[in-house]
């Protein structure tokens, strides 16, 4: 028998905690409750859960600090929950670390798949040192060369510029992730590149115009608005 | 916000002060050469006094002028000349005269400008009530619903089917779907009236295009959506999500309202600005509506859901006022071959101040 993976719900609304861990126990996982970060901290540390839900709005702490901690010690996945018009504590998470991030209101079939993506993500751990990455991936009708610095679609050689190449191979590495502007900036143009979200779209707009059927219908990477981009994978 | 204006304001008066005065010595100086007599001194300083004492703010303009008239007209312009001559008959009165017209006509000035500004605040009020009302309305609505809905399903003896539980509870989804809608709209105007300022960031239009469309295609998934957009990269500076949301309620209004099943969007350019429309295969905009369709009290809000439906009232001001907050425009048009189009344009690089919205009839 499968083992079930064990989830914490940090989340002080009762009624929000109880959808959510009946949705999560009626598909297979084991959920753990906290309404508080004091009381999610011990959680942690003696439960050892598998996948950490964090609405970021507590009423003793501020849910950024949870997650700072939890990063100092570990690589747990975390998916954070916020409100919609909140952009900036969602770009903050996830520069801090967080895997995921899902707005409030969310239906039961995306937080599903939010949690299988970011559990598989820590279970297929990536080889380390930034884009360079060997093999294939392969998501449709793309497929990136990561030996040969290749993107094919439909088999097709499409002829990217070489920070293009860059852009797509970091997002297909982290595919079914939001990568935030900044983080793929850094990564791409170095630490010390202007924080200047431009020129990223502008790359983008033009990677799209050469992957995707209708670059305002994407398929293959999508927009996040306020936060970055994701590369599709096979869930989503 | 009200330091800033009140320094020019002074400077302003001031500015205003010294020059009327100074056209009014400068223009005694020219006719002492000429005229008989210097009756007119004391008429042009009236006139001096009663002008600056209009145009300035409060009394303070205005008395000054007064004292420094009675100065012009006793001590420079009047035969002494340059002597003060306090025993002249003619000095308490002019004083006295000068004095009286410059607090009359400060007192009316001030008095009008108080009047325009509760006269504004009462429609401010007024305007604020009615959308309240609307929105109370709107609320009330599918709050009973859901009260309705869920109690039948929980105070159920078992004479309830799976399929009729279901359906309630479709209902009951919808209808919270739809407040959250409506709660999201509401903070998008916060969001604009709040801050003041807005948080844009150059975007790529198609971008935010793109999102909206495959949004609504996760909530409305039997809408046929195309999405079109020029070759050329259109950065547009924006507040993405509340553009997002100026889109989707576009194409919710088009769907819910219009009753359409198919939905274009396209961008375009358009001289220093992006144009963004979404045109429908709907019923159309009932040519009454058209002129107050962007607004928050339009009979439309006011009667509100009367076919049934929750109306878009507030959905649509919302819609322009984001677009006025990002200096752009929106119309709406029925088009010749059936259904509706709604535009709205953002400019391309700066963010102008101010540009009016033109809706077409």
């Amino acid at each position: 028998m499968k083992l079930k993976d064990k989830v914490l719900i940090i989340e002080d609304e009762p009624s929000i905690r109880n959808f959510i861990s009946t949705v999560l126990t009626a598909n297979g996982y084991d959920t753990i409750l906290a309404a508080q970060g004091s009381e999610a901290l011990s959680m942690i540390s003696s439960h050892c859960p598998d996948l950490i839900i964090l609405d970021l709005g507590l009423p003793d702490m501020d849910g950024l600090d949870i997650l700072r901690d939890v990063r100092s010690w570990s690589n747990l996945p975390v998916i954070v929950v916020s409100a919609r018009t909140h952009e900036h504590d969602k770009v903050e998470a996830l520069d801090l670390g967080a895997d995921d991030y899902i707005e409030k209101p969310f239906g039961t079939s995306e937080l599903l798949a939010r949690i299988r993506t970011a559990i598989r993500h820590t279970r297929t751990p990536l080889a380390n040192g930034g884009i360079a990455q060997s093999g294939k991936f392969c998501v449709g009708a793309l497929t990136i060369d990561y030996d040969k610095h290749h993107v094919l679609m439909d088999g097709q050689d499409v002829h990217l510029t070489l920070n293009e190449f860059k852009i797509v191979a970091l997002l297909g590495k982290y595919a079914g992730k939001v990568l935030t502007y900044d983080y793929m900036i850094r990564e791409i143009w170095g630490p010390k590149a202007k924080a200047d979200n431009q020129i990223l779209r502008v790359n983008m707009a033009n990677i799209r115009r050469k992957l995707e059927a209708n670059p305002a219908e994407p398929e293959y990477i999508f927009t996040e608005i306020g936060v970055g981009y994701r590369m599709r994978d096979e869930d989503t | 916000m009200c330091k800033p204006r009140q320094i020019p304001r002074a400077l302003r008066d001031a500015a205003l002060t010294a020059a009327v005065l100074a056209a009014a010595v400068g223009l005694c100086a020219l006719l002492a050469h000429f005229a008989e007599g210097d009756t007119y001194v004391g008429f042009l300083f009236v006139l001096a006094v009663a002008f600056i004492s209009r145009w300035t703010e409060g009394y303070l303009w205005g008395i000054f002028s007064s004292f420094f008239g009675v100065v012009c007209v006793n001590y420079v312009f009047t035969y002494p000349y340059w002597e003060f001559n306090f025993t002249m008959t003619g000095y308490p009165l002019t004083f006295v005269t000068l004095l009286a017209v410059a607090s009359m006509v400060s007192a009316m000035t001030t008095q009008i400008k108080r009047q325009e500004r509760e006269r504004l605040e009462t429609e401010r009020e007024a305007i604020r009530a009615d959308l309240l009302r609307a929105m109370s309305h709107d609320i009330r609505t599918p709050l009973t619903s859901i009260v309705g809905n869920t109690a039948a399903v929980l105070e159920d003896q078992g004479t309830l089917s799976a399929e009729q539980k279901r359906s309630l509870l479709e209902d009951v989804n919808e209808d919270a779907q739809w407040l959250i809608r409506m709660v999201e709209n509401i903070l998008s105007i916060t969001r604009v009236r709040g801050a003041g300022v807005l948080n844009t960031e150059a975007e790529v239009a198609e971008e935010v295009m793109g999102v909206a469309a495959r949004k609504f295609a996760k909530r409305f998934p039997e809408t046929r959506i195309s999405v079109e957009a020029p070759d050329e990269v259109l950065l547009v500076p924006m507040d993405a999500t509340l553009i997002e949301q100026v889109i989707l309620n576009l194409m919710e209004n088009a769907v819910i309202h219009g009753g359409a099943t198919e939905l274009a969007l396209r961008i375009v350019r358009d001289g220093d600005a992006a144009r963004f429309s979404v045109s429908d295969n709907g019923r159309g905009i009932p040519a009454e509506k058209l002129v107050t369709l962007f607004d928050a009290t339009s009979p439309a809000v006011q009667r509100g859901g009367c076919d049934g439906k929750k109306n878009m009232g507030i959905g649509l001001s919302v819609c322009r006022t984001v677009v006025k907050a990002h200096g752009g425009a929106m119309s709406a048009e029925n088009r010749a071959e059936g259904g509706a189009e709604l535009r709205f344009t953002l400019p391309l690089k700066q963010i102008k101040e101010e540009t009016g919205d033109e809706t077409q009839g």
